[in-house]
């Protein structure tokens, strides 16, 4: 018999009706600006990389559903000539934990935006940090931080100097960690090593406010950079004076989570102390025309299975009582 | 515990004895009569900031986790663990290097062409790493403390370990073949607290920088 608990959440009451309301708010909002929900089955026939849980179904190895924008992006290649503009989904999925805290059983709602390949994209952008933007009030959260990064702003200086494989990943690593000094250690007898850890300082040296752009300047790479920098600026003076009260808007330009997943304009919602992001997203403009869709799509997903937590542990960062 | 109570996990063993002293005097000094007794919260001068002392192989997780915001441990410790924290600064003390040790006389060259090498380590992933890096394959014995003593009872034919002064190794007959990996104290922080509240955390470490450098 097993001893230790997996890490399967069992919702009694509170929890349970708490994931209801919440999943019904944020669909009801999406809903309204548009989207439209579909639902990807719970059992995946392809795609079963390392993390997912998988089983036998008679001879046919299959995994349960562990990532939606993947679910969803098989579905809509295979199903629709033209793509749905709007697509919203909410559900469980199911992935192994990297940290021995983290459930197996994840519950999430989030959306996506797609367009055929060449349509401006900046304004589908605003719509989802707008939408991003809202999304505290409507699950009463007292206050946020919403953090805008750019998938480019560490790609493109990697791609300029040839840099791929091994020596980027250490790099990446190296950021996520927030420690130039890794990336120096990295690069130790690179070429590229001097101009490649005075940007990675660059990128380190803010996370607060519109100036944080500013740092860019002292990179050595601020011109291959302009139009990322000029597409960020736009955002914030769009977003800026919306900004809804309680809701604070960062600039993160070390924002190097899910890098190779990531082309463009990221998002990233945390509460003040919580110690896990409670949404997060961005453009991701390689996903469809590697399955042989020529569209471009960007999107965020709301982690519910966090909030529950943050609601269990830190009811104070709420407005009513949880 | 306050929300509002910051943490900081500082290293037991090798790292805190170099520590503690560097902060004495500081805002973050540890409270004296607490450090006399068995206690392991222990209050430092700065009020709501109070320190935890943890094992350095236990550290990163309370970091990672979140308990503590922020925490000081070797970058050997980090590398081997790989928990998911952010590494904001080489403190540059405690600095050691993780070497190959094999007994007076024993070279790199006769370790190579052993048909099965054993290596006693506590530092396996940095271990295997090497082992890839050299093309050698090895059975890793792992053990946790005074590994020095393997090869001398035929436990292992050399040892990976960390060597700062090279005392014990000598003690022991033992000496360095090959150096694998320097480490040194880094500061680490949760990287939920950093990033959802920069305005606590980063005057905290700030802070912690500023009390050590005083003392380099």
């Amino acid at each position: 018999m097993p001893v230790r608990t997996p890490h399967f959440p069992d919702l009694l009451f509170g929890p349970a009706a708490r994931l209801r309301k919440w999943e019904g708010a944020l669909m009801g909002l999406l809903e309204d600006h548009g989207y439209r929900e579909l639902h990807p089955s719970l059992v995946l026939r392809e795609s079963l990389p390392d993390g997912t849980l998988r089983f036998f179904d008679g001879d046919e190895l299959v995994a349960l559903r562990w990532d939606f924008t993947v679910a969803l992006a098989g579905l809509l290649a295979r199903g629709f000539p033209t793509p749905p503009a709007r697509v919203a989904y909410a559900g469980a999925v199911f992935r192994r934990p990297v940290q021995p805290w983290e459930a197996v059983e994840r519950f999430e709602v989030g959306c996506e935006r797609i367009q055929p390949e060449g349509e401006p994209s900046a304004e589908a952008d605003l719509e989802l940090a707008r939408l991003l933007m809202a999304i505290p009030g409507v699950l009463g959260l007292k206050s946020a931080i919403l953090h805008l990064g750019h998938a480019a702003l560490v790609r493109r200086p990697l791609e300029a100097e040839g840099l791929f494989g091994d020596l980027a990943d250490a790099v990446v690593a190296a950021l996520s960690r927030r420690a130039p000094h890794r990336v120096k250690e990295a690069l130790d007898g690179h070429p590229s090593a001097g101009r490649l850890t005075a940007h990675a300082e660059a990128l380190l040296s803010e996370l607060n406010g519109p100036t944080t752009l500013e740092a860019l300047q002292a990179s050595p790479y601020a011109d291959l950079l302009k139009d990322e920098r000029d597409h960020m600026d736009r955002a914030l003076k769009a977003l800026l004076p919306i900004l809804p009260p309680n809701l604070e808007l960062r600039v993160d330009l070390a924002d190097v989570a899910g890098l190779g997943f990531y082309t463009g304009p990221t998002l990233r919602l945390w509460a003040p102390g919580a110690q896990q992001e409670l949404a997060a997203g961005g453009r991701y403009d390689r996903l469809f025309p590697g399955l042989g869709r020529p569209w471009q799509a960007a999107g965020f997903c709301v982690r519910l299975s966090r909030l529950l937590d943050l609601a269990d542990t830190r009811p104070d960062l709420f407005e009513s009582p949880q | 515990m306050s929300h509002r109570t910051l943490l900081i996990a500082f290293p037991k063993g090798r790292l805190g004895d170099e520590l503690v002293p560097k902060l004495a005097g500081t805002p973050l000094a540890l409270d004296a009569e607490a450090l006399k007794s068995r206690v392991l919260r222990i209050p430092t001068a700065t009020p709501n900031v109070a320190a935890l002392l943890l094992k350095g192989a236990d550290l990163p997780r309370y970091v990672a986790a979140g308990v503590a915001q922020l925490g000081i441990v070797g970058s050997d410790t980090l590398d081997e663990m790989d928990m998911d924290l952010l590494e904001l600064a080489d403190l540059g003390f405690g600095a050691c290097r993780l070497s190959l040790c094999a007994q007076e006389g024993v070279t790199l060259e006769a370790l190579r062409a052993k048909p099965h090498l054993r290596l006693a380590t506590k530092f396996p992933k940095a271990t295997e790493a090497w082992l890839g890096r050299e093309g050698l394959t090895a059975e890793l014995v792992p053990l946790s403390s005074s590994a020095e003593l393997a090869p001398l009872l035929g436990l292992a034919d050399a040892i990976v370990d960390l060597v700062q002064t090279g005392g014990t190794l000598k003690a022991h007959g033992l000496v360095e073949t090959a150096v694998l990996g320097r480490s040194s104290a880094r500061l680490v922080a949760a990287r939920g607290a950093y990033l959802s509240e920069p305005g606590r955390i980063r005057p905290l470490a700030d802070l912690l920088l500023g009390a050590l450098k005083a003392r380099v």
